[in-house]
């Protein structure tokens, strides 16, 4: 296999924030797992505390939140908006709407991106190319640019969705065939890629070997790309059904871990100077949405698409061996902090379990939405977010008191 | 030298091990496997070839799509699913002619129908053609001919036929309990709004876009049209009414033993989602987004419906069709199976619940199965070709009725319009060059 591991120096950038906030997409490490300890893992039989309830419009967006301030998008009567609430209480801060369609093929359509928080400014990008800096505190507009009509890069079939990467000085899209940055201060764009469909993933910043690089889901590959010129480094191929290479990628150990929905199942690869080569596949592992959680040595993730029964599964990252499944979670998403799983299943039900490759035990669950869920439950100073597709948002009280 | 399954598992005492290993097979019959192979590899063509694959008496030998990712990622789901090594072709012609395959799946857009089953019945395949027939009436003809004429099984998709609550719907119809039968109501509704063009775009990477067109007309590749969104442009499908229509109206057709039509018209458009556009830089889709069109028979008479906007709970069903009889209304539904409102007031409402496998609420499994048992016994398929070809008759007459915007007279023993030049004209369509309109 050529596995070079103990040469291949590897570490997960992590952006510089507070501890407990969750400022970017799958949180600070990009790993959808939070530092946060001490929150409550269990609650009352009557269930959870509620700290608010809001409704944001069609959209499968996650959160984002940090100073205070918790952000989503939503999509309703031919608008976008972006939503910028206190945490802690869920007051309207400021909201910015914009025209865009539905977009509702093979589901009800809706924004499918959620924004970045970076030093005091907001990043969003929408299905149909328009990217906007916000300044945080007040939803004023420092730039916006249509970066599809920028670039003349494709919508992919279900628009761009993964979520910009603020990388130095840059703004690293999911756009094109392998990606585009603009100049984070000004919109203005840097580089682009073919004029090719995008993956649905969000860019990944990994170091290998002492090199930054900027790991993408791209359509028919996952790849790795120079943040500073755009260059391509080296692709696996990846086709999955539609192109959806959407779950970011997992990279640890000299690593890089993928997998997608549509029956194609999940591999592991061995990075060194070249192309990546396969170490195993795993064909019952599809992670069609949402990526999964590596702790202690095991992923967690949730198996299925959107169409099917689905599950939480554990499985061996080194060998892909499958250690436990637990059925009808639909597909939800899940996250993770302290040690434990914090997964919302896609009819609404919140699982905390401990993430232990012996089995999935719940320590407390409770049915807290109605309607679809996709979007990964976000913990962030002692409140769980969570949203279904339709909009309706509830935040989970779990701070000790 | 090659071992055929019945002699490899004589000789290797280890065979039952090595197969049950093997992910999601079910336990294969004895006897040979059927070579199979699959024509337009998207997301329905593949939902049969499952049920081929589960049956346990298929090997997917070849897969033929003009799109070579579609190919690509086919080819792998087989793999993962049966272990199987389906060799790839864009030309379903040389898939044919090489590989010889036993069964065809052909779940191609509608206008590729006609050609893509002719060519696999000639070439001595069993096939498995989706709904509808034909895309205008003679080459839903000259498939019949052409099945007759080879002597083998045609099962089409239309898997209603044998969905145990039809089925049961359909007894409890025929058992009189509905009284005299004097009109049917077939509808489906749905959602839907204005619609705005969509840019034209160059195909994806490896598609043969030309291919795909074949012998209908070359439109600027779109996302809207390909994957799924065809069945709304006219070119390449009859909308709704081609989609839809086909299953209800064939349940109207299994319900009255084929009945001829008399007359048809027609009346519909596109008042919601607006004037089609179509150009060299973006187009809307051009069928109608609303559709009435009245069938009489002799003994009663049919409506077919589809709305595609004001979605809502206004009515009791949204898909199906009633029967409305002397003793009460059946209606025939989908997922919300049957139901029987009796006219009497003092009889109770009667229903039963639908078995659909899901997602996507299907019976694929069981009309797999007539399929397999029509071949092993030579009998006709449930879904033959025979009334399903009098079955798509219906919705693309109504089509004609909508395009020359009148009512047509239709002679049923020779399927051609009564005194209406003009729209016998639209039984067929001139073919793009260098395809070839196939004659019955």
């Amino acid at each position: 296999m050529g596995l070079r591991s103990s040469m291949v120096l590897l570490t997960v950038l992590c952006a510089a924030v507070q501890a407990a906030d969750w400022p970017q997409w799958r949180g600070p490490g990009r790993t959808g797992i939070s530092a946060e300890k001490g929150w409550l893992d269990q609650w009352p039989a009557a269930g959870p505390a509620i700290a608010w309830r809001a409704a944001v419009g069609l959209g499968a967006s996650s959160f984002v939140v940090g100073d205070g301030r918790v952000f989503t998008m939503g999509h309703a009567d031919g608008q976008d908006t972006v939503f910028c609430f206190e945490a802690v209480s869920g007051k309207p801060i400021w909201k910015h709407s914009y025209p865009a369609e539905l977009g509702d093929k093979f589901f009800e359509g809706g924004t499918t991106g959620t924004p970045t928080l970076d030093g005091g400014r907001l990043y969003a990008l929408s299905r149909w190319g328009d990217a906007f800096c916000f300044e945080a505190a007040t939803g004023k507009i420092i730039w916006f640019v249509n970066v599809q009509k920028e670039t003349g890069s494709p919508v992919p079939d279900w628009g761009f969705t993964g979520a910009p990467l603020v990388l130095d000085g840059r703004l690293i899209l999911n756009v094109g065939e392998a990606g585009m940055a603009l100049d984070k201060a000004t919109g203005k764009v840097l580089w682009k890629s073919a004029e090719k469909n995008a993956g649905y993933s969000t860019p990944l910043p990994v170091e290998i070997d002492g090199r930054l690089l900027v790991l993408l889901g791209s359509s028919k590959s996952y790849l790795a790309i120079n943040p500073v010129d755009g260059k391509e480094v080296w692709r696996a191929p990846w086709v999955t059904e539609y192109g959806v290479n959407a779950a970011d990628p997992i990279v640890s150990g000299g690593k890089m871990f993928v997998s997608t929905g549509y029956g194609k199942g999940a591999a592991l690869f061995a990075l060194g100077a070249g192309a990546p080569e396969e170490v195993w596949r795993a064909r019952a592992f599809r992670t069609q949405l949402n990526a999964a959680v590596l702790h202690d040595g095991h992923l967690y993730g949730v198996d299925g698409d959107t169409t099917s029964i689905g599950g939480i599964k554990c499985l061996e990252f080194a060998t892909g061996t499958e250690k436990w499944a637990h059925k009808d979670f639909r597909t939800g998403a899940l996250s993770m902090a302290d040690g434990r799983l914090i997964a919302l299943s896609g009819t609404g039900t919140l699982m905390i379990a401990p993430a232990s490759p012996t089995s999935f035990t719940p320590t407390a669950s409770a049915k807290i939405l109605d309607g679809k869920c996709w979007a990964a439950p976000v913990l962030a100073n002692g409140l769980i977010y969570c949203r279904t597709t339709r909009g309706d948002i509830v935040v989970i009280d779990v701070r000790k008191k | 030298m090659k071992l055929d399954r019945r002699s490899f598992l004589r000789k290797s005492a280890v065979a039952g091990a090595i197969f049950a290993a093997a992910p999601f097979i079910r336990t294969a019959p004895p006897g040979r496997k059927f070579r199979t192979a699959l024509i337009g590899c998207g997301w329905w063509g593949k939902n049969i070839l499952k049920e081929a694959m589960a049956s346990g008496r298929c090997q997917t030998v070849a897969l033929a799509d003009v799109d070579a990712t579609a190919l690509e990622v086919a080819a792998d789901q087989v793999n993962g699913l049966s272990g199987d090594t389906p060799k790839t072709y864009k030309d379903y012609r040389e898939l044919l002619a090489r590989e010889k395959p036993e069964i065809v799946i052909i779940a191609t857009p509608d206008h590729w129908h006609a050609l893509n089953t002719i060519a696999a019945v000639s070439a001595g395949a069993h096939v498995f053609v989706e709904k509808p027939t034909g895309h205008t009436v003679n080459e839903s003809r000259a498939m019949l001919t052409a099945v007759r004429d080879s002597g083998r099984v045609a099962q089409i998709g239309l898997h209603r036929r044998i969905g145990p609550h039809h089925v049961s719907g359909m007894q409890f119809l025929k058992s009189g309990a509905v009284g005299e039968v004097g009109m049917v109501r077939a509808f489906a509704h749905g959602g839907g709004d204005v619609e705005k063009p969509s840019l034209n775009e160059a195909p994806p990477d490896g598609m043969d876009w030309d291919f795909w067109c074949g012998p209908a007309p070359l439109r600027p590749f779109n996302k809207r049209i390909h994957p799924g969104g065809w069945r709304n442009y006219l070119d390449y499908a009859n909308g709704q009414l081609g989609d839809w229509g086909v299953h209800w109206l064939d349940q109207v057709m299994w319900w009255s033993g084929g009945a001829p039509l008399k007359r048809v018209f027609c009346a519909g458009g596109r008042p919601v989602r607006g004037v089609p556009v179509l150009n060299t830089k973006e187009q809307t889709s051009d069928a109608p987004d609303h559709q009435v069109a009245t069938y009489e028979f002799e003994k009663f008479t049919c409506v077919w419906e589809h709305r595609r906007f004001a979605d809502n709970n206004s009515e009791k069903h949204k898909i199906g069709a009633y029967f409305y009889g002397t003793k009460g209304v059946l209606h025939l539904g989908w997922r919300d199976g049957w139901t029987f409102y009796p006219t009497a007031k003092s009889a109770k409402i009667e229903h039963e619940n639908p078995q659909l496998q899901e997602p996507d609420g299907h019976n694929l499994a069981l009309l797999w199965a007539d399929f397999m048992e029509s071949i092993d016994q030579r009998r006709a398929p449930v879904a033959g070709i025979e009334l399903a070809h009098r079955a798509t008759v219906l919705p693309l007459l109504g089509m004609v009725s909508w395009r020359v915007g009148r009512s047509l007279a239709w002679d049923a023993a020779t399927e051609r319009v009564i005194g209406d030049p003009e729209a016998n004209q639209f039984l067929s369509r001139p073919y793009r060059e260098p395809w070839i309109y196939p004659s019955a």
